[in-house]
């Protein structure tokens, strides 16, 4: 979807208001093709709303946003901006805290319904598939089952796969792990970590400190609304710039 | 008893009659319902007004204006329906409107995550309404659309009005002829109640196979 070399996203100037509250002011960065970005901020910092806006889950107030080379800005008409939401919403994959799968469906139903609706495959090569990503997230043996059957990690692996079905270029999480019990975080960070190996371009907001220092080639700090500070994960751990991100850490070792 | 045995076969016509025009009105009822509660839900300003004017109306006059009406009202204007035709447009339309307002509180009961995840994945708003919250719409609205069709089915005496001959028209017609009451009018209350019984007891059945994934 892109020419070698572009970034995957790049985002200028954006802002985002909520009813006049300024929630996002003047955003700009970058996430290169094949790098794994961590978004880490304090509650109600903004990252969730940025993160949803970069598949236009969120309208855009300001400034201009493009993703896999395809731009949506402020200044498009609705249609416009619909019509290249709706052509990024192609190539990109979104985990849910809530993990979001379709009650009614089963896990198989769940993984290979965008492919049947949206990219219209033949049903027997889509279950091809389906089955193929449900063994690489460890639950082909679930596939029949419906999700509130399966424990939240399970859940949660399952709407991996679900957002792997559409063979993304760019994957969004959104606290993948914030609502499972603590024993089952683990198995699904292990699969994010996984698919961060091979080579996918990712956007993750997390709490998980240990697990950004780790999987994350770099990391956005926000608060307030603004990127406050920005590094690789070495750096941003060991070395935080600014005092905003030193406090920050310094909460969560104490939470954690 | 011996002259509703005697009689039976003209009882059970009319059961039969209750029974299609419960179905018809139901079946159309239903299709009402879903264009209604989404028109009130996604529609623009004056098809959300639209919407909301028909519910406010039905369910604000009572259904036996409604059928006379369709029947007798409408045939000053030079449109004679067949009794049977209008007492199928008036139920469908008087049960599309409760039942377009039990489907509007089911739809804004699917969480708007749901939505998220379908969008998410390219769908489009109306194949999202179609395959992600339409059919979960359902499942939550069918035990009180239940209510609502066994109620209709009592309703459908209503029609007597307009000469339809279904189960309560079918004992008038016999009390005409033989001039006593109570075994007709007993025999068609036995009869209401066991079709009411059968449709409770088939709605129980689809409930409990639609929840299997709860
Ligand atoms: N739909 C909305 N309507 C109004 N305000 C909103 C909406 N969504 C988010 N906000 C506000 O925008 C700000 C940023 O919210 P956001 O959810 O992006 O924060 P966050 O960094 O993801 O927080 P958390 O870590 O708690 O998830 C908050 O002040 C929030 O109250
Ligand atoms: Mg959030």
């Amino acid at each position: 979807m892109n020419k070698y070399g572009d970034p995957m996203i790049k985002t200028e100037n954006l802002s985002k208001s909520f009813s006049g509250l300024e929630v996002l002011k003047n955003i700009n960065l970058t996430v290169e093709t094949g790098e794994v970005v961590a978004i880490l901020g304090p509650s109600g910092s903004g990252k969730s709303t940025l993160l949803r806006m970069f598949n236009g889950l969120e309208e855009l107030s300001g400034g201009r946003i493009q993703v896999g080379g395809i731009s949506v800005d402020a200044n498009q008409s609705q249609r416009e901006r619909n019509k290249q939401i709706g052509k990024i919403r192609l190539h990109t994959g979104m985990v849910f805290q809530q993990f979001n799968l379709y009650p009614h469906k089963t896990v198989l139903q769940n993984v290979v319904e965008a492919l049947l609706i949206v990219k219209k495959i033949p049903r027997e090569k889509a279950i091809t598939l389906g089955e193929k990503l449900l063994k690489r997230v460890g639950l082909l043996e679930k596939k029949d089952q419906y999700p509130n059957r399966l424990s939240g990690g399970q859940q949660q692996r399952v709407a991996i796969a679900r957002a792997l079905a559409m063979e993304p270029d760019l994957m969004l999480f959104d606290e993948p792990t914030s609502a499972l019990d603590p024993e089952l975080v683990d198995e699904v960070l292990a699969v994010i970590k996984e698919l961060a190996h091979t080579g996918m371009t990712m956007v993750i907001v997390t709490h998980e400190m240990e697990f950004a220092r780790e999987v994350a080639d770099r990391i956005i700090f926000m608060a307030d609304g603004v990127v406050v500070e920005e590094g690789t994960s070495e750096e941003f751990f060991s070395r935080p710039k600014t005092e905003r991100a030193r406090k920050f850490l310094k909460m969560e070792e104490v939470i954690n | 008893m011996d002259i509703i045995w005697s009689n039976l076969p003209f009882l059970l016509k009319g059961a039969y009659y209750t029974l299609l025009i419960t179905i018809v009105s139901m079946f159309f009822g239903s299709i009402i319902a879903v264009v209604v509660a989404i028109a009130r839900l996604k529609g623009n300003r004056s098809i959300r007004w639209l919407a909301r004017a028909y519910v406010s109306i039905i369910r604000g006059t009572p259904t036996l204006v409604q059928i006379i009406i369709v029947y007798y009202g409408l045939a000053d204007y030079g449109l004679n329906l067949q009794p049977l035709t209008a007492a199928y447009i008036a139920l469908s339309i008087s049960i599309g409107a409760y039942l377009s307002e039990t489907l509007r509180g089911a739809i804004q009961a699917i969480p708007k995550g749901q939505y998220e995840a379908a969008y998410a994945s390219g769908m489009t708003p109306i194949q999202t309404m179609k395959r992600i919250i339409l059919p979960q719409a359902i499942r939550i609205a069918i035990p009180p659309a239940g209510n609502t069709f066994i109620g209709m089915l009592k309703e459908t005496s209503l029609v007597s009005v307009i000469t339809v001959t279904e189960l309560l028209r079918s004992a008038q017609l016999l009390i005409a002829q033989y001039y006593v009451y109570m075994p007709f009018y007993l025999a068609i209350a036995v009869m209401y109640w066991i079709l009411s019984t059968g449709f409770s007891f088939i709605l129980e059945r689809i409930e409990r196979r639609l929840s299997i994934y709860e």
